[in-house]
């Protein structure tokens, strides 16, 4: 990252209190830091959030625009994911310098996202076989801190989560052609389902154990690090009364220099799922709540202005 | 969007008429009653929990006279080949000097070689993906400390696609590498697996993995997973998942894939002991050859010094 | 020429502003830790945020003896526009901005004083509603001002059209988006308005000799008064002393 430089003393220290579980700055191995989060921040949009980890920073803008389904799955919509490092979070990212982690992070989530059990792309659908919504996800990075993916994966989620689609009005057939008239009211529109949609956990290998929620130093003291993408509980993203969706594993990749011994790696992956349900139902509380104090127009707009 | 304007292309929204063949057009279930025959067999003959043999005779290492080290490898229709070049210094002055040596991997996909569509020759998104899950499962294995400052370059090329394309990428890199004398910590081997309605396939074939990662309503296990492994050092250097798959099958999966890569260790170990051994009767012809021509050029050199001092 | 339109009877303009007055401006500076000075400024619906880091040592390429060198990126979120964009930058227009920017702040930073130095700006734009050039200019220079660079004088940038009322010219300040593509004049001026000088001026269309002052005096007006709300926010940021981020840092 940025400049970043940590004598072999600093690092002996990181790695001997990950040992110890206390990390440098309080945490224990299993613990996040604390996460802001604002939907709604991008007028734009059709959907968007902001969420501030710690020191990493990521807006998420969503547009929906109307598209042709490919040939080989005429019911299902498209979903494609853009990612930018922008240089305000270090120089090494002017001109094309980001598009290396930019491409990583971005292959992550469609992997994650790939599988029907994670989202459902029926929903996208308007007419089968001619018109489809496709969503493009646009992930600007605007500070980095350590833990992008699961940053990234966070913001993604909240911003499906207030997005909206418009219904269609009517449609004309004019040939083989369809034209479509959507309505102009904003609020004639439908939320998507996103319950099920995964959420990335990296976990970190320093030394002999792993930890969650690396920060940048951390992360530099790490040769691997396993990122699991898991399905989520619909359960936490209603207020209605629906049945807990087990979850499950969507991706599993790893990164960095370094190999890893299967059985831990099993408890890796273990550790992993217990974070990313807490991360999960977490997020649905602070987005329902978010959403009910929208409906009461009790919600102040802080943006970055806070 | 990068195009190449080489050669002859057809309009933008061109397709190809595999698309109004009934076999495109297939569901998720027409589909998966066409996997398994009556006895419980793969379309190909093979059950389930077996995989494909590489076959010693065919996979070979040194194929690409102009590499340092080079490998072909075939299961049964996936047919990939690589090579891999001399270290060269990294340039340009932007540049820092970096303690270990960079591994550069490229895969390729020929452009006949997928049965759905024709791949162009611009390098699209699948590819460069294949490259990163490449380069990070050889990373772990070659002794980078030894060629600092240095870039290796690895060239993958995809001549036919059905199934495992990257764990036939792995094997084919690890035997070149190994042609090549690059030093290496261990000997690396990769095996895939699909997992379809809850059933394990081990090594499957371009239709399982479509299969596996369809799209369908069922809440059951679907997904691919890929590993590679390292045999004495038993670690893996990389393992990727894609699909919905839950915990239990996902270890499950682990214990699989490494007796699977166990097996294919002995395969791998067969083709680099017999390449030694060829290469050596060929150094050994080589010499023996080169020995008679030096007695044949003696025996001329003889005659002609005869003849000249007889005047 | 489509002048009535943009005002109403009443001389209001489409979005109910009067003809000289501003859209609201909302700043704060030192929004990021990482960067040496950041800036987040919101100008009626545009936002932009600016980055700084520098002065540091020169790439070898661009330095230079004289003074300080400007390294300016202006780049616009794929979904900061109504119709996506494809790529945040290396367009055109990009480019052109970046090279407008370096112009504009390289008046204002006084760059004798770090010679074979350089200094890199960055501008994303989060959000496009007209004029976001002079946002971008307005939001560096609150980033240059947070990272301590000194500079002559506040670089304010504003932009102002024209509109008839009857045959009588009445300039615009502060062009939104919506009366940008009404497709009238709009005057780009970026300034240094506590010296009185110009540092980039920029028309597009068609403008008669005769107007031109006083459109233009309208777009320095809207300058001075920008640094009017610049000062003030520089101000309120300096009042509250350490802020929480620099004791953590400490």
């Amino acid at each position: 990252m940025a400049g970043l430089l940590l004598s072999r003393t600093e690092k002996v220290y990181i790695v001997n209190g990950i040992e110890e579980d206390f990390r440098s700055d309080g945490r224990s191995n299993y613990d996040y830091r604390p996460i802001e989060l604002e939907t709604n921040v991008v007028s734009h949009a059709s959907g968007s959030a902001r969420l501030r980890l710690a020191n990493t920073d990521i807006l998420v803008g969503i547009k929906t625009e109307v598209d042709i389904p490919k040939p080989e799955t005429p019911g299902l919509g498209k979903i494609e994911f853009f990612v930018d490092c922008s240089a305000n979070a270090t120089p090494e990212f002017e001109g094309r310098g980001g598009e290396q982690l930019a491409n990583r992070i971005s292959n992550i989530l469609q992997r994650a996202y790939h599988a029907s059990q994670a989202f459902n792309l029926k929903q996208l659908c308007i007419f089968e076989g001619k018109q489809c919504w496709k969503l493009y996800v646009d992930i600007l990075i605007l500070e980095c801190g350590g833990n992008l993916c699961d940053a990234v994966s966070l913001a993604v989620k909240a911003a499906l989560f207030t997005t909206r689609i418009p219904f269609v009005k009517a449609a004309l057939m004019d040939g083989g052609d369809v034209d479509l008239q959507l309505s102009d009211d904003p609020f004639d529109s439908k939320p998507l389902v996103v319950g099920t949609a995964p959420l990335l956990v990296t976990l970190c290998k320093i030394g002999n154990k792993f930890v969650v929620d690396p920060s940048a130093e951390e992360e530099f003291c790490s040769i691997v690090s396993v990122v699991i993408g898991v399905s989520g509980n619909p359960a936490h993203y209603t207020t209605e009364k629906i049945e807990n969706v087990e979850s499950k594993f969507t991706t599993i990749g790893m990164s960095g220099v370094g190999g890893l011994v299967p059985d831990t790696l099993k408890s890796a992956i273990s550790q992993g799922i217990v974070a990313a349900k807490c991360l999960d139902s977490a997020l649905g509380r602070s987005l329902l709540r978010e959403r009910q104090d929208i409906c009461s127009y009790k919600k102040d707009s802080y943006g970055f202005l806070k | 969007m990068p195009f190449d304007y080489r050669r002859f292309n057809g309009p933008e929204d061109s397709v190809s008429y595999k698309r109004f063949s009934e076999d495109f057009l297939r569901t998720y279930d027409e589909l998966y009653k066409d996997l398994l025959d009556e006895n419980g067999k793969r379309k190909d003959g093979r059950a389930l929990n077996e995989a494909r043999s590489l076959c010693t005779s065919i996979s070979r290492t040194n194929i690409v006279s102009q590499a340092k080290g080079s490998a072909y490898v075939e299961l049964n229709k996936t047919k990939v080949i690589c090579s891999v070049f001399d270290p060269r210094e990294i340039t340009g002055h932007q540049n820092e000097y970096s303690w270990f040596g960079q591994i550069y991997c490229e895969v390729k996909f020929a452009p006949f070689s997928c049965p759905r569509k024709r791949r162009q020759l611009v390098p699209d998104s699948d590819e460069k993906a294949l490259s990163a899950d490449l380069k990070k499962a050889l990373e772990t294995v070659v002794r980078r400390d030894k060629f600092p400052n240095f870039q290796m370059d690895i060239f993958v090329y995809i001549l036919e696609h059905d199934g495992g394309c990257l764990s036939a990428a792995i094997n084919a890199a690890g035997l070149a590498l190994a042609d090549a004398v690059v030093p290496m910590y261990d000997i690396v081997s990769a095996s895939s697996v699909a997992i379809i309605n809850d059933q394990i396939i081990i090594d499957p074939t371009e239709a399982e993995e479509h299969l596996a990662l369809m799209y369908t309503d069922k809440e059951k296990n679907h997904g691919l997973v890929t590993m590679c492994f390292m045999h004495h050092l038993k670690q893996f250097t990389d393992f990727r998942q894609i699909g919905s798959v839950d915990a239990e099958c996902v270890l499950k999966v682990m214990d699989i894939l490494e007796k699977e890569c166990d097996k294919l260790m002995l395969v791998i170990k067969k083709i680099m002991v017999s390449n030694v051994v060829r290469q050596h009767n060929e150094h050994k012809v080589l010499l023996e050859e080169a020995k008679f021509r030096e007695e044949v050029l003696q025996s001329k050199v003889e005659e002609w010094r005869k003849l000249l001092n007889a005047g | 020429m489509p002048g009535p339109d943009l005002l109403s009877s009443q001389g209001l303009r489409l979005d109910g502003r009067r003809p000289n007055e501003l859209r609201r401006i909302r700043c704060k500076l030192g929004v990021f830790t990482q960067p040496d000075g950041s800036a987040y400024l919101e100008q009626g619906n545009t936002k932009v945020l600016a980055a700084v880091y520098g002065p540091h040592q020169a790439a070898k390429s661009k330095m230079s003896t004289e003074g300080v060198v400007v390294n300016c990126q202006y780049s616009m979120a794929t979904f900061s526009t109504g119709e996506r964009k494809n790529r945040p930058r290396g367009d055109r227009k990009s480019q052109e901005m970046s090279l407008h920017l370096r112009q504009a702040l390289s008046s204002a930073i006084k760059t004798e004083l770090y010679p074979r130095s350089q200094i890199d700006i960055y501008i994303e734009v989060l959000q496009a509603d007209g004029a976001a050039f002079c946002a971008s200019v307005n939001a560096a220079t609150l980033a240059l001002i947070d990272a301590g660079v000194p500079l002559r004088a506040y670089a304010c940038a504003c932009t102002s059209s024209v509109a008839w009322r009857g045959s009588q010219p009445e300039p615009l300040l502060d062009v939104g988006h919506v009366e940008e593509a009404a497709g009238g004049v709009c005057l780009t001026v970026a300034a240094l308005p506590s010296t009185g000088s110009i540092a980039l001026l920029e028309m597009s269309h068609r403008l008669h000799m005769d107007y031109f002052e006083v459109v233009i005096s309208r777009a320095m007006q809207g300058c001075r008064d920008i640094e009017v709300i610049l000062d003030k926010a520089v101000r309120e940021h300096l009042a509250e002393g350490w802020t929480k981020q620099d004791i953590v840092t400490i």
